[in-house]
């Protein structure tokens, strides 16, 4: 507590029900409540064993925290606190709490909560638990040296503390660092207790610090980790993925645009077609973004890859009933500090997708998203998904295993498009700092839709294709002649 | 279909009066002009099937930029649109030097849509506007031919060739999104406005011709083309001696209103009433005055009083008017007629005076297959369709021999006004070959004693005297016709065997030679497969994304549309070639060496500089090859720096390769060309495939550029501009000290050292 200045956390609840809500985290974390800066959260906890694993295996950094916590006041407790500093929080994506030994109970809810900034988790009889927090840190690792030449390697750097950081005394605790590779040339060596010499202890593409024993609350110890990272670390910083839902033509048409930027080291030298068409044939290891896979959706059709100036030919789309997967190239390989904005869509059958509940009452189960999968990860760092519900759509309500802390915004509103009068409705929901570890989240939204609504439509159309006709007939029989023979 | 005078009901016969009705017949003619309206935009969607929905070539991209500009800023902002990032550093006036017809028209298409809630892409629109109206040329054909014949047959013939010829689609697929796009069905519309004006002497028609002159002016520049065939036309007719009210109500209606809907285009201006080319319109309106005047005395004169007064008044009039004419071009107020004018009464002179003018390829004289390849069996029934409006020559008939005169003229001049033939080619040959099917066709042979043969889709009676009145054969001998069946057979079979030849041949060709978009190239891969070519987009998407806003680009403006179009960069020439001084500066930048070159685009404020390059592939449209033209036009302004001899060989070749002339391998284009292409092979195999030479081993050295981007297959390189060195030396120095060597002492100059003062 002491040390970390500037320190959020997340409120956990075991009870109260899954609320499909906004959490409000829209720009650089934006709490729901505000806690007084004379708050201390109360030493109620002890972490009786607590694992931190650090995964730096993709462009970003996943970090696990498994405890176990152990209640050391007398009353039930209903709140634990993790502390962020307000940079991490800033670009913490998904943040999730799961019970490791009872995986059904799910009924967690995480809150980002300000104290100045500070925070709050709450959660109700906790007596001894153990928890897994799974946090996501957006992908904005520091690629020193800043510009390297189109053939070398690129380096990541990481820093964070060998001690997890807690406000609560850790009886043991350990830190584990996963690395995509051997290739470390820089890591932060820090004096041991135990029978180890120094932390960390290197074995392959891990580096393990501790276990240390008894940490006071608050404690940290800074550590930098420089590693390879030969691999593009793709950013997407605007994604926006609409879902257009036809129930006249069966049809789900899905289409995303995507901001995409390189992250990692820009080039010292300007580009040479010579040296790339050679490293591709020698070793086609770089840190160019050159392909990108979207495994979609068995049943997926018609897709299409286009940028701001037309079709883009280097595409392939294979769909068959195993899979659909559409491969991509852009136009050019995407080095780093590159950027290259493009679109893709597709269509599928809206039978593997929407259901009739009871009646009138629709559910839509899609993919909340649907972006590469890479072996390298694939961030982004705002997603606007749209679904477009028929034009008469009502009471829209929807639920998403999107970990609610990354959701900014949600709005439901109308859109006017191809022969609407009314317009459509449109459930819109802005998040921020994912992944493409979300990709198999999905979104579940459930509307009414009535007969007399589907048929609006038609009659439009036909009410004013025949008023047309109707008064071309009778404009022809008006005389507009001056003389009458 | 067949005569229906006959008493047995045949089955033939059932069908033919089945075919009598009115209501039916006129159902028919719909559908088939719906069918041929198909036809015509079907025919033109090779290349989106093939490709996809994208814009064509190169002043297509400039028109859809300016589309999008409108769309976006409004009709007024678009008429004030002054254009800053192209010809940098002047800019452009594009708003005043523009035709904005076809604009205005997508943009109206657009909002239309757009209000009836069919939100199109304005790409799309863009894309399939010249598809859209090559229908209604088709339609605007059959009205115009049934002015010239009673046959309907004709213009349902004329509509269908005009849809389908190869001579109007190669200007007209899917993607040319240029002003010939709307501007062939206005100027078909306009002269059967023109025509019905002409025959019925209405005001009405006359106005409504004026009305879609003024449109026709408004889209394109070859609009001059209608404001001399119609005062031709008119004079022809008086000279014939057919002067009549008609004439005179319906030409004076149509210039006076015409001109005025002319001079409200900002480009046009005053031009009609200050430039050569629009004299002949202002000189026939002051003759038909003259003309109307005369009638009027003579009708008031006797004989010898209004011979003396026509010699005396007629012969004033004329010498004042001449002198009037020749006083203000002299003093400035008329304009001579312009270069490209001149060139198409002199062939060579472009080559000669305006070498930007004679660069272009669509500019050169034609060839003569050409002819064939654009329109077919269409060229030889032309002058049988010409001839039959010799036998019946009214009003229109001349207006279509005069048409055909003039056209096929300046279609031999150059090979762009291929396209302003075409239409009386259609409507000539459908003339043609419907007389011919109507003969052939009827299944009742004629009876002695009728007065002869064909044409169902009249009646008897006014048949009779269309016979009697119209055709010389029958005038000579009333009762010849078609007995034998094998002759119709014969003759209608070969005729049906033509027209499915020109159908597969205007099929093949806008297969073959219309629907490339010039923009990606398409390869066949081994297995036959399709391979797209993308080079040009891969560059203009990567300059797009990865340059500054406004990082200018110096390229040879065959490119500049492109450029501003994909690349949304500021260019310093484009395709508008207002300024040939400026294009001259990149063509001297381009064609000499380095320490020349730097310093103007350092004055140029350029900071990246494109070149297409087909080496690597066997791209010839490359710009090598096109080099001798930059060479050319910066002679023309420069001849004392830039010199053609010198980058040809003594012997008088033009070479690349190692016995290139010093001049070409120090020239900045041969440089940006093969700058590291050698690399590409192994040591003594480096070829360029173009011109089909081997390349010397080491390759030239380029010190005030870098290479920033070169596209897979090479056709674009990309350079930027270094900026000047930092420690302050010239860049070959700091080039030769970065490559290792030493520093010269020669470059060592020092002036005496002296106390820095701040």
């Amino acid at each position: 507590m002491k040390s970390i200045a500037a320190c959020a956390a997340a409120l956990l609840s075991l009870i109260s029900p899954i609320v499909t809500a906004d959490t409000n985290v829209a720009g650089p974390s934006v709490s729901k409540a505000t806690l007084p800066s004379t708050f201390k959260p109360p030493q109620v906890f002890k972490n009786a064993n607590l694992v931190h694993v650090i995964s730096l295996e993709k462009n970003f950094a996943k970090e696990q925290i498994n405890v176990v916590v152990e209640n050391d006041s007398k009353e039930p407790q209903d709140e634990y606190f993790l502390p962020f500093t307000s940079q991490q929080m800033e670009r913490v994506g998904g943040f999730e709490v799961k019970d490791r030994k009872d995986s059904s109970l799910t009924g967690f809810v995480v809150e980002a909560v300000e104290y100045d900034p500070f925070s709050t988790i709450e959660s109700d009889c906790l007596r001894r638990s153990h928890l897994r927090l799974n946090r996501r840190l957006a992908s904005r690792l520091d690629t020193p040296p800043a510009a390297i030449q189109q053939t070398d390697k690129q380096y990541l750097v990481y820093s964070f503390s060998a001690y997890c950081p807690s406000i609560y005394t850790t009886v043991k605790q350990k830190t584990e660092v996963k690395l995509p590779g051997s290739d470390i040339p820089e890591y932060t060596k820090i004096a041991s207790s135990g029978d180890v010499k120094e932390f960390p202890q290197k074995s392959g593409a891990k580096l393990t610090y501790g276990p240390f024993h008894e940490v006071p609350a608050g404690a940290v110890s800074p550590v930098k980790v420089r590693y390879e990272f030969t691999k593009p670390v793709s950013h997407v910083t605007l994604l926006e993925r609409d879902v257009e839902v036809s129930h006249w033509g069966g049809n789900i048409a899905f289409e995303e645009r995507y901001t995409l930027y390189n992250q990692g080291a820009n080039l010292s030298a300007l580009f040479n077609r010579v040296k790339w068409a050679q490293s591709q044939y020698f070793n086609p290891n770089s840190y160019a973004l050159k392909e990108m896979k979207f495994p979609l959706r068995i049943g997926s059709t018609d897709a299409y890859f286009t940028d701001a100036i037309g079709n883009v030919s280097t595409s392939r789309f294979r769909s068959n009933k195993k899979e659909a997967s559409l491969e991509i190239k852009p136009r050019y390989p995407i080095f780093g500090g590159w950027k290259y904005p493009f679109t893709i869509g597709w269509n599928a059958d809206a039978k593997y997708f929407l259901r009739q509940k009871t009646g009138d009452s629709y559910i839509l189960n899609i993919p909340f998203l649907e972006g590469p999968k890479q072996p390298e990860g694939f961030g982004y760092e705002q997603v606007q998904v749209r679904v477009l519900l028929p034009e008469g759509a009502e009471n829209v309500k929807f639920h998403t295993s999107i970990p609610e802390s990354s959701i900014t915004d949600v709005v439901v509103d109308q859109q006017k498009t191809y022969l609407d009068t009314i317009g459509r409705t449109v459930l819109t929901i802005k998040a921020r700092n994912l992944h493409d570890d979300f990709r198999d989240r999905d979104l579940i939204v459930s509307y009414d839709y009535t007969f007399a609504a589907s048929l609006r439509k038609p009659l439009v159309v036909f009410g004013s294709m025949m008023s047309l006709f109707v008064g071309i007939w009778l404009l022809s029989k008006v005389d507009v002649k001056l003389s009458s023979k | 279909m067949a005569v229906a005078s006959a008493s047995d009901p045949s089955p033939m016969q059932v069908l033919a009066d089945f075919g009598k009705s009115k209501s039916l017949r006129t159902l028919l003619r719909v559908l088939i002009l719906c069918f041929i309206a198909g036809a015509a935009v079907s025919s033109r969607l090779f290349s989106v099937i093939r490709f996809e929905s994208i814009i064509h070539e190169f002043d297509p991209w400039f028109n859809f930029r300016a589309t999008k500009y409108l769309i976006a800023n409004g009709f007024y902002d678009f008429w004030d649109w002054f254009d800053d990032r192209t010809w940098h550093p002047l800019g452009r006036v594009t708003g005043g030097t523009l035709y904005p017809g076809l604009m205005v028209t997508s943009g109206a298409i657009y909002h239309a849509l757009r209000a009836l809630t069919i939100p199109v892409d304005i790409r799309n629109i863009c894309v399939l506007l010249a598809p859209a109206f090559s229908g209604l040329t088709a339609f605007a054909a059959y009205l115009l031919t049934n002015e010239m014949t009673t046959n309907t047959s004709a213009g349902l013939l004329a509509a269908a060739f005009m849809g389908i010829t190869p001579g109007y689609i190669s200007r007209s697929v899917a993607g040319s999104y240029d002003n010939e796009a709307i501007a062939i069905f206005l100027l078909v519309f306009t002269f059967y406005l023109w025509i019905k004006a002409l025959k019925l002497g209405s005001v009405l028609w006359g106005a409504l011709c004026a009305l879609f002159y003024g449109y026709m002016v408004a889209s394109w520049g070859g609009y001059a083309f209608i404001t001399c065939l119609v005062p031709l036309h008119s004079f022809v007719l008086i000279c014939m001696g057919r002067y009549s009210t008609r004439l005179y109500v319906s030409y004076t209606t149509w210039y006076a209103l015409g001109t005025l809907a002319s001079m409200q285009i900002p480009f046009v201006g005053f031009l009609p009433v200050r430039t050569s080319e629009h004299m002949p319109a202002l000189g026939i309106f002051g003759f038909l005055q003259l003309v109307a005047f005369i009638y009027y005395i003579r009708s008031a004169l006797s004989g010898a009083q209004f011979k003396a007064f026509l010699f005396v008044g007629l012969g004033a009039v004329f010498g004042l008017a001449l002198l009037a004419l020749v006083a203000m071009t002299s003093a400035g107020y008329i304009a001579p007629w312009s270069g490209r004018f001149y060139s198409l009464w002199d062939t060579g002179y472009a080559k000669i005076h305006i070498p930007i003018i004679a660069s272009v390829s669509e500019h050169q004289p034609t060839a003569w297959p050409a002819f064939f390849f654009d329109l077919n069996m269409l060229i030889w029934l032309f002058p049988a369709g010409v001839y039959l409006c010799f036998q019946d020559l009214k009003d229109e008939h001349v207006f279509v021999v005069v048409y055909a005169l003039f056209g096929s003229y300046f279609a031999g001049v150059m090979v762009r006004l291929m396209l302003t033939l075409t239409p009386i080619v259609c409507v000539a040959a459908a003339m043609a070959s419907s007389q011919l099917l109507s003969t052939f066709l009827s299944v009742k042979s004629p009876k002695v004693k009728d007065p002869a043969q064909e044409d169902v889709t009249d009646s008897l009676s006014k048949k009779t005297k269309q016979n009697a009145g119209g055709s010389l054969r029958s005038a000579n001998s009333p009762y010849v016709g078609v007995y034998s069946f094998l002759s119709k057979g014969l003759v209608s079979g070969i005729m049906t065997i033509y027209l499915l030849l020109f159908v597969l041949h205007c099929t093949w060709v806008t297969s073959n030679a219309y629907s490339s978009p010039s923009v990606v190239l398409a390869s066949r891969m081994p297995d036959g497969s399709q391979h797209i070519i993308d080079d040009y987009r891969e560059a203009y998407q990567w300059l797009r994304q990865n340059t500054k806003e406004d990082a200018k680009i110096m390229s040879w403006w065959d490119y500049g549309y492109q450029i501003g179009g994909m690349a949304d960069r500021p260019t310093l020439v484009d395709n508008n070639t207002w300024n040939n001084t400026h294009i001259a500066t990149v063509g001297k930048a381009m064609s000499s060496s380095e320490e020349v070159s730097y310093p103007i685009m350092r004055q140029h404020e350029v900071d990246y500089v494109l070149v297409v390059f087909g080496g690597l592939l066997g791209y010839s449209g490359d710009d090598i090859n096109k080099f001798l033209w930059m060479v050319r036009i910066a002679e023309g302004i420069w001849p004392d720096e830039v010199s053609e001899r010198k980058f040809f060989t003594p012997r008088g070749e033009y070479r690349v390769d190692g016995e290139a002339t010093e001049t070409m391998k120090n020239s900045l284009m041969y440089k940006m060309s093969y700058y590291n292409y050698h690399t590409l092979f192994p040591p003594g195999q480096a070829q360029d495939r173009v011109r089909g030479v081997r390349l010397p081993d080491t390759g030239p050295v380029l010190n005030t550029l870098d290479e920033a981007f070169t596209s897979e297959n090479w056709i674009i390189r990309i350079y930027k501009v270094k900026d000047l060195d930092n420690v302050g030396r010239d860049h070959a120095a700091a080039a030769s000290f970065d490559r290792g060597h030493k520093k010269k002492k020669a470059t060592k100059k020092r002036g005496p050292r002296a106390l820095r003062v701040d």
